[in-house]
């Protein structure tokens, strides 16, 4: 296993943390073996860093479901502007008054949202594309194409000007965002999905039957899943940063309190540098989800790996 | 092949790329819904001056005709009129470009400078304290919001310590060497917040590549030829590893600039980055397309001489 098939393949790769950690990629495993999961649950639950991860990720779920119960809705003026974190507020107030605690926690709602929506779609999408691709290699090299060129060009400006265009709501941020976040997916997982159709019992389901959906649901799609588990989380943080991007430059939903909107704010009112209150909150909000994904896909790739699980 | 040929190929794809880049933004903007004018007319004209404009664009022409008038466009330099300032947008673009070019440029330096030893050191101790510490800076690395990062270093080093400026590019009312340190003192802050959002991918790329490298034959071979390990490590495994660091420097500028638009944001940086949002919030279209061909066009080329070197370092492209 070298560098051939963590560099190679697709042809250009920056590698994610999840690919990068493991130097060596699992070989293709299929998950409808029972045991080969069950073996990856053992592994995972000795790992203490997946599990924390894991638990932080379930709290900022249970922070987004249970906000109304948490925290008012940050809509009422205070008087008390600016005011540091201490007596009745945990995290300060803003230049406006409203609680930056309750604006955290409202946030938590819309950027899971966001991140979860953006995801499943690009996920959706760009496995579509990378097994169709693989199955039916005359699309694929117009599908390699696309991708690459997708991925060499800066989206972020290009995702300013679309949802400038259209107009900032909860939709257009997660359409945006999903749309520039499906080559990634098509990357990763077409380049697992390639060595699949060349493994001979493609080539005996080939024999079995005519009907390429089933060749492609019941061989291809399953043993790629693994992949798209780790890239679900992956694309998932990234969503959460390219959501944020755009919410601090004013351009997210400005009806809805996302982790975003607070700094933009801050910024806005020019009070971002001077109360430090403003910023800290929302930007631990921030690491703490994309941190928990992340450690959480490097636990599991650890954990579905045999040659890295502990003895 | 050659290597005039490897060369023309590289050209040819970045052809192609921003070929891909003006053709995206073109449909995005005709097609999206909405006003299709609104891209161009500002809501403020005049219906005369706004039906002028729409026929100077070609506007009322198929879209196929429109689509080569873009383009004949676009080779003259004509990025449209930017609406707040009146003046042509490449002319705004152009002045903000160097401060861009001087940000992202000592970053993405700057982070291989440091980025490369890092991995060195967490590849060859594998498995020691240091090793785990380079791992979590790299995976932490990667989880850091930009804009965060930035106002942590303003506030600390800035506002708290007042070691550093907290914005713009310069002082005005310097001149000659106080003007060149003035501008290099204004550049520390946000080039460090790209390096630190940046240095994640570099560590462990250059990390798991060096591991992969060092366990290739000819390094054993090195071994049991009596080199000294420091040798081989630097000569002949790091030297092979290097190569697939340098395609992700290309790969990674596209999310370089993009980090970029954000900390220019935050330290009133005067790039392209801070252009675009100032251009949002006054909804300055022609300035937000003109800034993402801009930037599509700065990652394209970087990308076409990082190609070239690649094919200069790599001795298999002129066998291949």
């Amino acid at each position: 296993m070298s560098a051939d098939k963590t560099l190679g393949g697709a042809g250009t790769v920056p590698l994610s943390a999840a690919e990068a950690m493991t130097s060596t990629t699992a070989e293709p495993v299929a998950d409808e073996n029972g045991r080969a999961s069950a073996a990856t649950w053992r592994a995972f639950r000795r790992e203490p860093l997946g599990l924390l991860a894991g638990g932080l990720l379930a709290l900022l779920v249970f922070v987004a479901i249970a906000a109304p119960l948490l925290s008012p809705y940050p809509a009422s003026f205070g008087e008390n502007v600016l005011r540091p974190p201490g007596g009745g507020e945990w995290f300060g107030t803003d230049a406006l008054g409203r609680s930056v605690y309750a604006e955290v926690v409202w946030g938590t709602q819309q950027s899971l949202l966001v991140a979860a929506a953006a995801s499943l779609i690009a996920i959706a999408f760009g496995t579509l594309v990378a097994v169709v691709g693989a199955y039916f290699r005359s699309i694929d090299g117009f599908i390699g194409v696309v991708v690459d060129l997708t991925l060499s060009l800066p989206v972020l400006p290009l995702m300013i000007l679309i949802a400038a265009l259209v107009g900032p709501s909860t939709t257009t941020i997660i359409l945006v965002v999903a749309a520039f976040s499906w080559p990634e997916v098509t990357r990763i997982v077409r380049s697992q999905a390639l060595t699949v159709v060349n493994l001979p019992y493609v080539d005996a389901a080939r024999l079995m039957t005519t009907s390429p959906v089933w060749i492609i649901t019941k061989h291809v799609v399953p043993t790629v899943t693994p992949v798209i588990v780790v890239s679900v989380v992956v694309t998932a943080s990234r969503a959460v940063l390219s959501a944020a991007g755009l919410a601090f430059l004013g351009l997210g939903d400005p009806t809805t309190w996302s982790w975003g909107r607070i700094l933009y704010e801050a910024q806005q009112s020019g009070a971002m540098s001077s109360a430090w209150w403003l910023t800290l909150f929302p930007s631990l909000a921030i690491l703490a989800l994309v941190l928990s994904a992340t450690l959480l896909s490097i636990a599991y790739n650890d954990a579905r790996n045999p040659k890295s699980r502990r003895r | 092949m050659s290597i005039a040929t490897f060369v023309l190929r590289r050209l040819a794809r970045g052809v192609l790329t921003i070929w891909f880049a003006v053709t995206v933004t073109f449909l995005l903007l005709r097609l999206l819904p909405g006003d299709p004018a609104l891209a161009v007319a500002s809501p403020n004209m005049t219906e005369a001056a706004r039906a002028a404009l729409l026929e100077q664009y070609g506007l009322d022409k198929p879209l196929i005709v429109q689509y080569g008038l873009y383009l004949v466009q676009l080779v003259q330099g004509n990025l449209g009129v930017s609406f707040t300032q009146s003046v042509p947008v490449l002319d705004v673009l152009m002045q903000r470009l160097p401060w861009t070019l001087l940000l992202t440029g000592t970053a993405l330096v700057a982070t291989v400078l440091v980025g490369v030893p890092l991995g060195v050191i967490a590849a060859s101790k594998r498995g020691t304290v240091a090793d785990r510490a380079v791992q979590v800076i790299g995976v932490v690395g990667q989880s850091l919001f930009v804009p965060s990062v930035g106002v942590l270093l303003l506030y600390t080093f800035g506002l708290v310590l007042g070691w550093l400026p907290i914005g713009g590019a310069y002082d005005t009312g310097t001149y000659g060497n106080e003007w060149y340190l003035s501008v290099l003192s204004h550049l520390v802050l946000p080039a460090t917040s790209l390096v630190l959002i940046q240095l994640g991918s570099y560590v462990l790329t250059m990390r798991s590549t060096l591991i992969d490298a060092l366990g290739e034959d000819y390094t054993t071979l090195a071994h049991a030829n009596g080199l000294p390990a420091r040798r081989v490590l630097w000569k002949h495994a790091l030297r092979n590893a290097l190569l697939p660091t340098t395609t992700l420097i290309g790969l990674q500028l596209g999310f370089l600039v993009g980090g970029a638009v954000l900390t220019e944001t935050v330290f009133a940086y005067p790039g392209i980055g801070r252009g675009i949002y100032e251009a949002v919030t006054q909804l300055d279209f022609p300035v937000l397309q003109g800034a993402f061909l801009m930037l599509a066009a700065t990652v394209v080329v970087v990308n076409m001489i990082t190609d070239v070197i690649y094919g200069f370092l790599d001795p298999r492209v002129k066998t291949a």
